[in-house]
């Protein structure tokens, strides 16, 4: 019993870390060989289905009288567009586009294990590779609206003892968002997983209605709302 | 899982890159174009209907004016339809009454005339009668008739003859 158990304790670990770990799924036979890992194909798949979506989508479009699905998909992006410009003010409507890409991409990302997928989010790379887009954009953002000598002296205000902390916090800002993207994703796909293994039956489907679903859209919203109001923050 | 790879993460660097501006090339600039132009024509089209309002407040405005002037000029040229009849009227009933007297006047003076040449020729043919008479009777009567019988015989001759002028 106790070594039936030691194994079957082992074989879940072992089956973890292989569905934790993100395979590369070829290799680019160039400068000794660049390794894509999964996480990049799987975006690929879904940056070329969501274009090939919106390609089909917007073709139609007409200003007069129009249609169904022109009607949702204008609400949708008037909603976000509005949310974006709640958070940031209407001097700051030129990094919405990003935004929404970055809500897109995460939203999916999430919620992509539900088709088979492995979501990329997993992947520590795509979310620092997210964080430091982020981190440039805020910097950017303020150094855009108040000058570079304003964003320089800004880290020595109110204090000159402050600086340090201040220094930190550029890499620090990113470094929570990453994580905190990261954790989650990876926190839920674990509990699921554990889940499925002690109860297969009927019991994880409003479990992954939360992890899967709702905190996977949560995650992308929380992603983008502190990255917008960093943004406002920088810009002060 | 934990490890970060360079390749990889410039590989979703890029990644995020590419599909931001595909997808603001492909979803959000035309969706937002739209919903522009949208508002764009609405608020068009409320400043063009506004405008059409205050330009047919003012063509009313005009066209009140225009009638009530042509109400004005209606009453005029009635009134002075009016007077010109008037004028009219009495020239012509003055003109008919000066050619009624004339003709009046000139038929009187023919009826005098005539009467005149009808005296005229009754005179002497009452002379030509009482001469004949006179002499009928002077030549048929004077033995077996006294005077007062030729007086008489002329009498009656000439008052048949006097009746018939004023019958005439």
């Amino acid at each position: 019993m106790k070594r039936k158990g030691g194994s079957n304790t082992e074989s879940l670990t072992k089956n973890l870390l292989e569905e934790l770990n993100v395979e590369t799924v070829f290799t680019i036979p160039v400068f000794g060989g660049i390794d894509v890992s999964e996480s990049v194909v799987v975006t690929w798949i879904i940056m070329a289905v969501v274009i090939l979506l919106s390609i089909i989508f917007v073709r139609n479009l007409r200003v007069e009288n129009p249609g169904k699905k022109q009607l949702v998909l204008e609400s949708a992006i008037g909603w976000i567009q509005d949310f974006f410009v709640d958070v940031m003010g209407k001097e700051n409507k030129r990094y919405v586009p990003y935004l929404i890409t970055v809500i897109l991409y995460l939203g999916i990302s999430n919620i992509i294990g539900l088709f088979g997928f492995k979501p990329p989010t997993k992947d520590l790379n795509v979310t620092a590779a997210l964080a430091i887009m982020s981190m440039f954009l805020i910097e950017y953002s303020g150094i855009h609206r108040n000058g570079l000598k304003h964003w320089v002296k800004h880290f020595a205000e109110p204090v000159p003892v402050v600086a340090p902390i201040l220094i930190l916090e550029i890499i620090i800002r990113p470094l929570s968002l990453c994580m905190r993207l990261f954790g989650n994703v990876l926190g839920a796909f674990v509990i699921m997983e554990l889940l499925k293994l002690v109860a297969p039956v009927l019991i994880p489907i409003p479990f992954s209605f939360y992890f899967d679903i709702f905190d996977g859209f949560l995650q992308a919203y929380v992603f983008v709302f502190l990255t917008a109001l960093f943004m406002n923050e920088e810009q002060e | 899982m934990l490890q970060l790879s360079v390749s990889n993460l410039l590989f979703t660097i890029i990644n995020l890159v590419v599909f931001y501006l595909l997808l603001k090339k492909f979803l959000i600039k035309p969706v937002t174009n739209i919903m522009e132009k949208r508002e764009k024509m609405i608020a068009d089209g409320l400043n063009n209907a506004s405008a059409a309002q205050e330009e047919a407040a003012q063509m009313k405005q005009e066209y009140t004016a225009a009638l009530a002037g042509a109400k004005e000029e209606s009453v005029k040229i009635v009134e002075k339809a009016q007077t010109q009849a008037k004028a009219e009227y009495d020239r012509i009933v003055a003109e008919a009454d000066e050619k009624a007297g004339s003709l009046l006047d000139s038929a009187k003076s023919n009826i005098q005339l005539e009467q005149e040449q009808t005296k005229k020729a009754l005179q002497s043919e009452i002379a030509g009668l009482a001469m004949a008479a006179a002499t009928k009777i002077v030549s048929e009567k004077t033995e077996n008739q006294g005077n007062q019988g030729i007086y008489n015989q002329f009498l009656e001759e000439v008052g048949d003859a006097h009746e018939d002028p004023d019958n005439d």
